[in-house]
């Protein structure tokens, strides 16, 4: 057989060496072309990863049993000799750039896979990624700012040979690569943990969409998860985002995903903060105090799986019952007698709205107990009767609070079988206010001063006053007690309120979730994002068939829905469970989906290519195939045969 | 009635005494718990006291009897603990006790013996009453443990025991009149701590129904003309406390189809927009996956329910139309001009602090443009106020809908928790009913004492901590019998019962009830029998051992049956029938017993005859040797014993023998019941 010259551009000898001529025949396999390559070459090292990609026909020759022949190579063929992982740098959902080396030789499913292996995210396949909206960044070279964590010297496991660990074995609670120095336990430690709050002038110069239109073109962004970075035209050291894509969270275990769980969070948290969902104000105000919480827990307790802290507090509380049961001598009588409830005494100042006169505020000597709050004529007459006892119990309390005029009132609405009613209890000073405010919200819940709770709802009470006070001015308040609560909402309300005015409203809803542990405060925060009505759809522009205009799909985890862009209504929903078949004509790019009952849809995609539009329909009934009793392992097959295109098949 | 009132005082002042001189001795941790009790109950004295005024008389002739099984409970236990100081230790002379215990359980028993094994430490923490709990630890402890370990058993029972008193020191306890379908009423004692879901187990029990998952406990409120039905998990003292004290209120037990109405038909609820023929076509796999959607992921979905309401105004007579949508985090409505998203939503109110009712009767109240209205308001409020919102719907089903909706948003996953336990107790209860149903009652209805009456009510506490286990298993009707084994705290007395087997085994949800009604005093009333048990189960043990011996040889449990008994001092006659049951047949260590026990039916009624006069005492002659003999059988004949697995396994197959004795249980309910309704 004839021998002829193949000339191979290796990557390795820099962009401008001319490319390597080799002597071939046409069946000389490709391990074969290798082989000559590196021996004229003659460079050492580790070729293990290196592969030949076919620029032409935009494709790898991984085959190395196959010859030039069967794979149709002739002398124009224009080949790259080059690492089948590179350098690519990944956004993640908490806004941080990680560099890393991801496989671009494997379709991008996989590609994926192995980069959450690296980073311990458990089921891959629920991210993918995309290509990010450019940035309009002429002004200044931020970029230049960006901190860049990298992670490409962590060795390559040895592709999609290991199954994916359900339950990774850790070290030191994080992967082995992670435990090798400090840096990479940092590294670690920003994957696990959650981003502080942004600046309000960061949320505010991020992209907003501001229609569903908007919205849809961001969908158009995915890459195929059935073709390699290559063949999408991914180059060494671009940017990408990685993303959860399929919004089916499977089996969040926070004690194997505390990465997963973060990321999530961080990724839902900024769909709020730009308004990628909408949620109304209160809604808002709600997710706005669960962040202030879980910034403020995670730092105070760092990196500990939060549910074994909690087992070890209920141990040494026991523990510590126990000794103080041992110490007394054993009568339950004596032992009520010496759990005398805290009681709370002062002077304050009560004010009822609804009597007509125009009293305004009288003072009185108060005493709180239990759930109940008596006054008095005076101090000396405390021992008698009191001039009116009220109990608490499921009232509503709201905070009247200006600091910088001093104004500290509490607001109750007391229900009673007539109706509610309605007074102010006037505080002097803020200690005093933080007190009886922090007695008021337990005594409406049930509980009593002597609820463990009560030092701690007084300390967030503070914390909250003084954020108002470094709001106005002062910056003596300490640092870590100073987030500007703009940083806490979408930039919508930064133009509605002053963050003094936003900081009562977070502080009421915080009152709700200020005792959940970082692991619960996380999973709260998913929740109320997964109960949002537009939760989990993703947009396409599309025509349907016979149709002349424009009209939105919505891609949910469990339907489809059809959206009037005049309207913005919802005008149909088909649920998959009812679904037939669905059918992609490659040719005119066109979906046709049969639903049970004989309904036929057919539309073609504008914003996005149709293998995204089928890839995510495709990926959503993958999910809903998992369970548990099927294991859980990947059906990697399966995802393909599901959303691959023509191609894949 | 003012007699009745200072009897009652009396009674109370009495018990009060029994329990302070309880105190005053180094109780064993046995004992303590059942004091608890009547602990409780002199300091809810004030509350009864006014909720007495309230009663009829028959209500508390009822009530009476309550009180004076109490009483006999706690004489009794004081007896039995006088005893137990005396003998440290129950190892030999235990072995009296022991059926006792068993005579206390006999419905118990009937529960598969493979569960008693493991079931012996569940049935300790089933039992909240205490009654059970103590009597675990006392057995580990004479079996092997040291002094110190028994000391540091004793003080780490002390402390729960502390612990416990302190949660109940300030439990108090109401008297409630439950008005039937019917227009009758039944008194109940509810405490503090239970919820509806106990109350309505209680009610079950009272009311022989057929438990569906729709029987309800409502409230109305008669001047406000509201009404709800309260959901399963709610305590139920609470909103009954918020009552004025002159209120016209009531408590209401039905049927209510609407209260889980969303968990079978949930595409009505959740694809509310769809045409009527699809919801109605609705396959059941399709039903499934919606709840698993909406009710089973980490989040719980509320219907996205949208639609045109009229709204009352503040404190006028007028109404006004609104575009309300339901959230999650609330009722939203749109405001005039603006658009229905979100951000422009307004908040009307959350969920946090009100409860939702049905509202009656609103045309002519308030003028309002339908009678399809729903009312929200702060539970505490019971009379006229700005404070309530009437919202009307345009017909039956939007009201359904909203209802319904603002439940799941303010219950969320609770309700479904509910349902699966509700369901669970259906089936197992229609389960039961079935294999008691055939049954004929030919045996005499005991002539239940007044004790025995009482006892039975005043059982009706523990009976609120069993029927969570129950609810467990509810899966597997056949099984019920392991529930039982958890419910009864002693799961000694399973081996005992082999001879009446039989008619626990067909009623287990009925007789077991009743068993609890009837010989309620088991925990106590085995404590303070310890005369009587000695001498019958003495004789009977002695009879049949004798013949068994022979054959249990083989079994090593058997050989050991003497010996056994006092390591595991209370549960002697347990144990070794578990054991043996292992041994014999790993998988159908039930069956046994059966078979065996077919011959032993014909004794069943003979006791039956005894027993009903002086309740206490048979009881303890037909475990002993029920135990015995099932114990020597299995090992002699153990071809037998597969026939008879079915009949356990099976509720509904085992009609004819345990027929016969369920009817005799039940019969001696309705006697019971018929005492006490006098």
């Amino acid at each position: 057989m004839a021998a002829w010259d193949l000339s191979v551009t290796v990557e390795d000898l820099g962009p401008d060496a001319p490319p390597v001529t080799i002597s071939v025949t046409s069946d000389l396999h490709t391990g074969g072309v290798i082989v000559k390559l590196v021996e004229k070459t003659q460079i050492k090292r580790d070729w293990s990863d290196h592969a030949l990609w076919w620029d032409q026909k935009q494709r790898w020759l991984l085959r190395t049993a196959w010859t030039l022949d069967k794979y149709g190579i002739h002398a124009d063929a224009r080949l790259v000799f080059m690492p089948q992982h590179k350098p690519l740098k990944l956004g993640l959902p908490n806004g941080t750039t990680v560099r890393l080396r991801a496989c671009f030789s494997n379709p991008v499913f996989q590609t994926v896979m192995g980069i959450c292996r690296m980073f311990n995210i458990r089921h891959p396949e629920e991210l993918s990624l995309l290509r990010p909206v450019e940035e309009k960044k002429k002004k200044k070279d931020k970029d230049l700012m960006e901190e860049i964590y990298d992670l490409t010297e962590v060795p390559l496991s040895s592709g999609t040979l290991i199954p994916f660990l359900s339950r990774p074995c850790l070290y030191n609670g994080m992967p082995a690569h992670f435990a090798d120095s400090e840096n990479m336990e940092a590294i670690y430690k920003m994957l696990s943990i959650t981003q502080p709050p942004p600046a309000p002038e960061v949320i505010s110069k991020q992209y907003r969409p501001a229609s569903v239109v908007d919205k849809a073109h961001i969908n158009g962004r995915w890459l195929d998860s059935s073709r390699c970075l290559m063949q999408q035209s991914i180059q060494e050291n671009d940017r990408l985002w990685l993303r959860f894509k399929y919004y089916s969270f499977y089996d969040i275990d926070p004690k194997y995903d505390m990465v997963r769980l973060t990321q999530i969070y961080e990724q839902a948290r900024w769909a709020i903060l730009l308004e990628d969902v909408d949620c109304t104000e209160e809604e808002m105000m709600l997710f706005g105090a669960l962040q202030y919480h879980i910034s403020k827990v995670s730092q105070s307790e760092p990196q500990t799986l939060s549910s074994s802290a909690a087992m070890d507090d209920l141990e040494s509380a026991l523990q510590s019952l126990e000794v103080k049961m041992e110490g007394e001598s054993s009568s339950a009588t004596e032992l009520l007698e010496n759990m005398t409830a805290p009681e709370l005494n002062d002077y304050l100042k009560i004010f009822r709205p609804k009597r007509l006169t125009l009293k305004g505020y009288k003072q009185y000597w108060f005493k709180f107990q239990d759930t109940s709050i008596s006054y008095f004529k005076s101090k000396e007459e405390s021992i008698g009767e009191p001039i009116q006892q009220i109990n608490l119990r499921g009232c509503e309390v709201a905070p009247d609070v200006n600091v910088a005029a001093q104004k500290f009132l509490i607001r109750l609405l007391i229900p009673a079988p007539e109706g509610m009613n309605e007074l102010y209890l006037r505080c002097e000073n803020e200690q005093q206010y933080a007190e009886w405010m922090a007695g008021c919200r337990l005594a409406s819940k049930g509980k009593t001063l002597a609820d463990s709770s009560f030092q701690s709802e007084i300390q967030s009470i503070r914390s909250f006053l003084a954020m108002q006070k470094t709001n106005s001015g002062s910056s003596a308040a300490a640092s870590d007690e100073s987030i500007n609560t703009h940083s806490l909402v979408s930039p919508r309300y930064h133009k509605k309120y002053k963050p003094k005015q936003l900081t009562p409203r977070i502080l009421d809803a915080y009152q709700n979730v200020a005792q959940l542990s970082l692991t619960d405060a996380l999973m709260r925060f998913l929740q109320i994002w997964q109960a949002l009505p537009d939760f989990g759809l993703s947009y396409v522009v599309v025509r349907f068939k016979g149709s002349r205009k424009d009209e939105v799909l919505g891609i949910a985890p469990n339907r489809l829905i059809r959206i009037d862009l005049g309207v913005g209504d919802v005008v149909k929903t088909w649920r998959y469970n009812n679904m037939k078949q669905w059918n992609v004509n490659w040719d005119i790019r066109q979906m046709a989906i049969e639903f049970e009952g004989n309904v036929n849809i057919a539309f073609s995609c504008v914003t996005a290519d149709c293998k995204i539009v089928h890839e995510f329909i495709g990926g959503y009934i993958f999910m809903s195939t998992r369970s548990h009793e099927k294991g859980d392992t990947l059906n990697e097959e399966l995802f393909h045969k599901l959303t691959g295109g023509h191609e894949a098949l | 009635m003012e007699d009745i009132d200072a009897m009652f005082s009396d009674l109370l002042g009495e018990m009060d005494l029994l329990t302070q001189s309880l105190e005053q001795g180094t109780v064993p941790s046995e004992s303590l718990p059942t004091i608890k009790k009547e602990v409780n109950f002199s300091i809810g004295f004030t509350d009864l006291n006014e909720s007495l005024h309230e009663l009829e008389d028959n209500d508390l002739d009822a009530l009476m009897a309550d009180l004076v099984a109490d009483l006999n409970a706690t004489e009794e236990k004081i007896a039995a603990e006088i005893r137990g100081l005396e003998e440290p230790s129950p190892p030999p002379p235990d072995l009296p006790p022991p059926p006792k215990v068993l005579s206390t359980h006999p419905a118990p028993s009937s529960s598969s013996p493979s569960s008693r094994n493991g079931s012996s430490s569940g049935n300790v923490s089933a039992p909240t009453t205490s009654t059970t709990s103590p009597l675990p630890p006392p057995p580990s402890q004479s079996t092997k443990p040291t002094k110190e370990e028994m000391e540091a058993q004793m003080k780490t029972d002390k402390i729960k025991l502390a612990l416990e008193k302190l949660k109940e020191a300030k439990v108090k306890k109401l008297v409630v009149k439950v008005l039937m379908n019917d227009g009758s009423s039944k008194t109940l004692m509810v405490d503090e701590r239970q919820t509806v879901r106990e109350v309505l187990d209680n009610l079950f029990e009272k009311t022989h129904c057929d438990c569906n998952v729709d029987w309800s406990v409502c409230e109305t409120n008669h001047e406000l003309q509201l009404e709800r039905t309260f959901e399963d998990h709610e305590n139920m003292v609470e909103p009954l406390s918020a009552w004025t004290r002159d209120s016209e209120n009531k408590v209401l037990f039905q049927e209510r189809k609407a209260k889980f109405e969303v968990f079978r038909n949930p595409q009505n609820f959740y694809l509310w927009k769809k045409d009527k023929k699809t919801l109605k076509d609705m396959k059941d796999k399709d039903k499934e996956l919606l709840i698993k959607e909406n009710f089973c992921s980490t989040s719980i979905i509320v219907p996205d329910l949208e639609g045109v309401l009229h709204l009352k105004e503040d404190g006028k007579k007028s109404w006004k139309q609104r575009l309300f949508q339901l959230r999650a985090s609330g009722i939203y409505y749109v405001p005039k001009g603006k658009t229905k998203s979100s951000r422009d939503l307004v908040c009307f109110v959350q969920f946090d602090n009100v409860n939702v009712y049905f509202g009656k009767d609103v045309k002519n109240r308030y003028k309002a443009p339908t009678d399809f209205c729903f009312v929200l308001k702060h539970p505490q409020i019971q009379k006229e106020s700005q404070y309530i919102k009437y919202l009307c719907c345009d017909d039956a089903w939007a009201l359904n809908l909203w209802v319904t909706g603002i439940r799941i948003a303010k219950y969320g996953a609770s309700l479904y928790e509910n349902f699966k336990t509700a369901e669970k107790k259906a089936i197992l209860s229609s389960a039961w009913t079935n294999r008691s149903t055939p049954s004929g009652s030919s045996s005499s209805t005991p002539s239940p004492t007044i004790k025995v009456k009482a006892q039975s009510q005043a059982n009706g506490h523990a009976s609120t901590a069993q029927s969570e286990p129950l609810a467990q298993d509810f899966g597997n009707p056949p099984p019920p019998p392991p529930p039982l084994d958890e419910l009864l705290p002693p799961p000694p007395p399973d081996p005992v019962h082999p001879p009446k087997p039989p008619s626990l085994v067909h009623k287990p949800a009925a007789p077991q009830r009743h068993n609890h009604s009837n010989f309620p005093p088991p925990p106590l009333g085995l404590d303070n029998l310890p005369s009587p048990p000695l001498p019958q189960p003495i004789d009977d043990s002695s009879e049949p051992p004798p013949d068994f011996l022979p054959p249990p040889p083989p079994n090593t449990s058997y050989g050991s049956l003497p010996p056994p008994p006092p390591p595991v001092n209370f549960a002697p006659p347990p144990p070794p029938p578990p054991t043996s049951f292992g041994g014999i047949k790993q998988s159908l260590p039930p069956p046994p017993p059966d078979p065996q026990f077919l011959p032993p039916p014909p004794p069943n009624p003979v006791f039956t005859g005894p027993e009903a006069p002086p309740p206490p005492p048979p009881p303890p002659p037909a475990p002993s040797p029920a135990p015995l003999r099932a114990v020597g059988r299995p090992a002699g004949s153990v071809k037998k014993m597969p026939p008879a697995p079915p009949k356990r396994t099976m509720p509904a197959l085992p009609g004819g023998d345990g027929g016969g004795g369920g009817d005799f249980m039940s019969e001696l309910m309705r006697a019971m019941k018929k005492r006490s309704d006098q």
